[in-house]
């Protein structure tokens, strides 16, 4: 019962990152009764006293000078500096950003749309029922059980098909190399082994054995086989039909609250966010780091980049997720959902949801940074940079 | 000649003042013109037309190597030195600056650009008697009668006398800036008077709200407050005000003489709190900050957000750490610095130091307690955050924060309280924060969900947000 990401949203926030400026000023002023207080507009009332502006300045305003009448002063006539140089008082210092426009020439990656990707596909099928046992469950056991692998296939396939450039963008030769890259980094056994590690760190035995036992339910059974049905690649068209017959009959309420739910105590949607982020810092890592020195990008811009994607992807994510929901469980029943739930609220569903959403957060960033790093090896960015340049702009 | 601090107007009145001024006025821009061509004589404009155009591309460290070069090529052109004075000092490399100031001065003793920058280079690093001495040198370049002008017309007079020698009005301001910063408020208000800076009957205060209501130019609206802390000694509002935005634009020193003269005249008990309460928390108490150490820590936080020169900030940010050990901003932007370069232990250690520095930083706290949480330390996190809203508890989004931190240590009623604490204060200010709404509804609706609350810093209280 992995996540799946809302893989529509990543092409144009993984790689167009930038930042969406905040124009907006900020007041502040100190009321009748002396306390400091705060608007995000001038104040409108007789209370509102004395506003200021926001400290974060506009781009082009200057800070105060070294002296604050001077920054009062019209530029002196009779005694004049040199047209040209700043004059030590002279005052081009915009205050400082907190998060400042990068330096460093963007670096792009391929922002291309993909065919389906190549990467060796594995059958998408419902896990084998562990038989009744009483030895201690091993990690291996429980993934199989939830059906990681089978939708690790889906995943991969999908951040595979956004990493490769359209066909035609690319020499055929590039195109093969990309190709066998994406094949070889990508391979849903090399994810899962990573997952895996990962995983194996916060094992915690009470609830891994609880948590067995529910993926051995039959309601569980029932449920990872929906959701590994609907991982695989190629479902976008029947979720897309699903999702437009929603407008002639929409769900009834106690569904929708169900899956609200449901969302709510397994932070499925929360980790959608945070996979998107994860493949985002991969990408800047592993692109920044084959760019000139001074073109690199600091870990905290990258950080910055991939809290500004997550962000944005996050609002994006959230009609996505239900009507991915809606499909994925179209054919359990509202106490079978509830069983889910009443799982997923339970500790040992929280200990489950919280550990394998650091799994493959880690997991997931790890390989995409991994790849990513091979491909602009195998391909220079230089070519990686022709081919985004001759994709032809995106449909409006 | 006396000291320009002491300045006296006299009320006496002479006739045909107009043409004086006028006299004067062509004779200082003869002066001037010579004065250039004096040193175009020695220009080397390659290297300074190329340290010209860096800097007015942005290019600032290469403005200066440029104009290193230049200064280097020419000894002893006074542009070229002056110029690498300018640039050394924009950059903050106040020795340097220091040294090629003295080093044109020493060439051109006389030359009225010399001697303005130099006066202003000393008000910034807070050699104000320097500054004085060098105004006085420049205010003598004047004809006898402008001096006399200058110094013994009456009030109404000055107006047209500054409007028509604009070099005396960069000298008056200068004296009156001195003066604030030096802490004789009334000596600065006396000089603004005397020179018709401000007026006798003006509310400039309520000016002031209007330019800022409508929008006006931050720095028309900066002014503003300036002129009614000049013109209106009972304008607690405005005084207190102009004297927050000093501070959040990092003039420190200034910014707490003003939000001190502020607390000081408000008859409300509330604003004396609050006053006093900014002071402590933001201001660091009774730790003051010398000049220079004012003015290295804003470069540096330039050079290192404008231009992404870390060396350089890093350097500078040092440097004003060992003059002012007790000042917590420096601190703050070594851990930033530390984080940015992937360094989270290295930025604790920074915010620690802060911290033994100023134990009362508001800003630290929060951003120690922050950096716990992103390091999921919660325990350290809480108290570090706890620590924030109980010196400044307006700050909703130091308490969102708290609230975040409780949930994920499964304090789940602790984070409850402080969420809707913080969701009821924003509403007062039109920040309806609906993410944090919207997860207390579910909350309350499903119990504990999987995910951590969202902790939005909002805009309301930005002007705190830039220590």
């Amino acid at each position: 019962m992995t996540d799946r990401i809302g893989i529509a949203l990543l092409l144009g926030t993984i790689l167009a990152l930038a930042p969406d400026p905040s124009a907006a000023e900020t007041y502040r002023w100190v009321d009748g009764q002396g306390n400091v207080t705060y608007s995000d507009r001038p104040p409108q009332s007789q209370d509102a006293r004395t506003p200021a502006p926001e400290t974060r300045p506009a781009s082009a305003l200057p800070a105060p000078m070294v002296t604050p009448a001077s920054a009062a002063m019209p530029g002196p006539t009779a005694m004049p500096v040199p047209a040209a140089m700043p004059a030590p008082e002279a005052r081009p210092m915009p205050e400082a950003k907190p998060a400042p426009e990068l330096k460093a020439r963007e670096v792009t990656a391929p922002e291309v749309k993909a065919p389906p990707a190549k990467v060796p596909q594995a059958k998408a099928s419902v896990p084998p029922l562990a038989a009744a046992r009483t030895s201690p469950t091993k990690v291996d056991e429980l993934l199989e059980l939830s059906g990681l692998k089978a939708q690790l296939v889906g995943l991969l396939s999908r951040i595979a098909g956004e990493l490769r450039p359209a066909p035609g963008q690319m020499s055929t030769s590039d195109q093969a190399s990309v190709d066998r890259v994406l094949g070889q980094g990508l391979r849903h056994e090399a994810v899962y082994a990573l997952v895996r590690d990962a995983f194996r760190l916060q094992v915690d035995r009470p609830n891994l054995e609880a948590t067995a036992t529910w993926l051995r339910s039959p309601v569980a059974r029932k449920i990872v086989a929906l959701e590994v049905a609907s991982s695989e690649p190629g479902t976008e068209p029947q979720v897309a039909t699903y999702a437009a017959s929603l407008k002639a009959s929409p769900p009834a309420a106690r569904r929708v609250e169900l899956l609200q739910r449901l969302d709510w105590v397994t932070g499925a949607h929360e980790t959608s966010a945070d996979i998107v982020a994860a493949i985002s810092r991969g990408v800047s890592t592993a692109v920044s780091a084959a760019g000139q020195p001074e073109q690199r990008l600091r870990p905290g811009q990258i950080e910055d980049r991939a809290a500004q994607v997550r962000a944005r992807v996050n609002e994006g994510l959230r009609e996505v997720r239900m009507t991915s929901m809606l499909y994925t469980y179209r054919s359990l029943g509202d106490e079978e959902l509830m069983e889910y739930v009443l799982f997923s609220g339970s500790d040992a569903g929280r200990w489950y949801n919280a550990a394998m959403r650091k799994a493959l957060v880690s997991a997931l960033g790890k390989a995409v940074e991994q790849t990513s790093a091979e491909l602009v090896r195998t391909v220079p960015l230089e070519r990686w940079a022709r081919a985004a340049m001759s994709a032809p702009p995106p449909v409006k | 000649m006396r000291s320009p601090t002491t300045i006296i107007v006299s009320r006496r009145t002479t006739g045909s003042r107009r043409v004086a001024a006028a006299i004067v006025l062509v004779l200082c821009t003869v002066l001037v013109a010579a004065a250039q061509e004096r040193t175009a004589a020695t220009l080397p404009p390659s290297d300074l037309g190329r340290a010209q155009a860096a800097f007015q591309a942005g290019r600032h460290t290469e403005a200066l190597a440029a104009a290193r070069r230049a200064a280097d090529a020419a000894p002893t052109s006074v542009r070229a030195l002056t110029a690498r004075a300018g640039m050394a000092e924009f950059m903050g490399e106040f020795d340097e600056a220091r040294a090629f100031y003295d080093r044109a001065a020493a060439l051109a003793p006389d030359d009225a650009e010399v001697l303005y920058r130099t006066a202003s280079f000393a008000v910034r690093v807070g050699d104000y008697d320097r500054a004085l001495a060098q105004l006085d040198r420049l205010l003598a370049l004047h004809p006898r009668h402008v001096r006399w002008l200058f110094q013994w017309a009456p009030t109404n007079m000055q107006p047209t006398l500054l409007r028509d020698n604009p070099s005396l009005e960069h000298i008056v301001q200068i004296k009156i800036d001195i003066l604030m910063e030096k802490g004789d408020l009334a000596q600065a208000r006396y000089l603004a008077r005397a020179y018709s800076i401000v007026k006798t009957g003006e509310n400039y205060c309520a000016h002031a709200n209007e330019k800022s209501r409508s929008g006006a130019a931050r720095e028309e609206v900066f002014t503003a407050f300036r002129l009614a802390t000049l013109g209106q000694p009972d304008a607690a509002d405005c005084i207190w005000w102009y004297g927050q935005w000093l501070a959040d634009e990092g003039y420190v020193r200034l910014g707490r003489l003003m939000v001190i003269e502020g607390t000081r005249v408000t008859p409300a008990a509330g604003n004396k709190e609050s006053g006093a309460r900014y002071l402590r928390i933001r201001l660091g108490g009774k730790r003051e900050v010398g000049k220079r150490a004012e003015q290295l820590f804003l470069i540096a936080r330039q050079r290192y957000l404008r231009d992404g020169d870390i060396d350089g900030a890093v350097r500078l940010f040092d440097e004003s750490i060992r003059l002012a050990p007790t000042f917590a901003r420096p601190y703050i932007y070594r851990a930033i610095i530390a984080s940015d370069l992937g360094d989270r232990e290295g930025a604790l250690t920074w915010l620690q130091r802060g911290l033994k520095a100023d134990p009362d930083s508001w800003r630290t706290h929060r951003n120690l307690g922050k950096l716990f949480a992103e390091l999921e330390r919660y325990p350290e996190a809480e108290m570090h955050l706890r620590k924030t809203v109980q010196l400044f508890g307006d700050d909703a989004g130091g308490r969102l924060a708290l609230a975040r931190v409780l949930y994920a240590q499964g304090k789940y009623d602790d984070f409850a309280k402080e969420a809707r604490t913080a969701v009821a204060f924003l509403a007062n200010f039109k920040a309806p924060v609906p993410e944090v709404r919207d997860f207390l509804a579910k909350f309350d609706r499903w119990g504990p969900g999987a995910a951590l609350p969202p902790a939005p810093d909002p805009d309301v209280i930005i002007g705190w947000n830039y220590d």
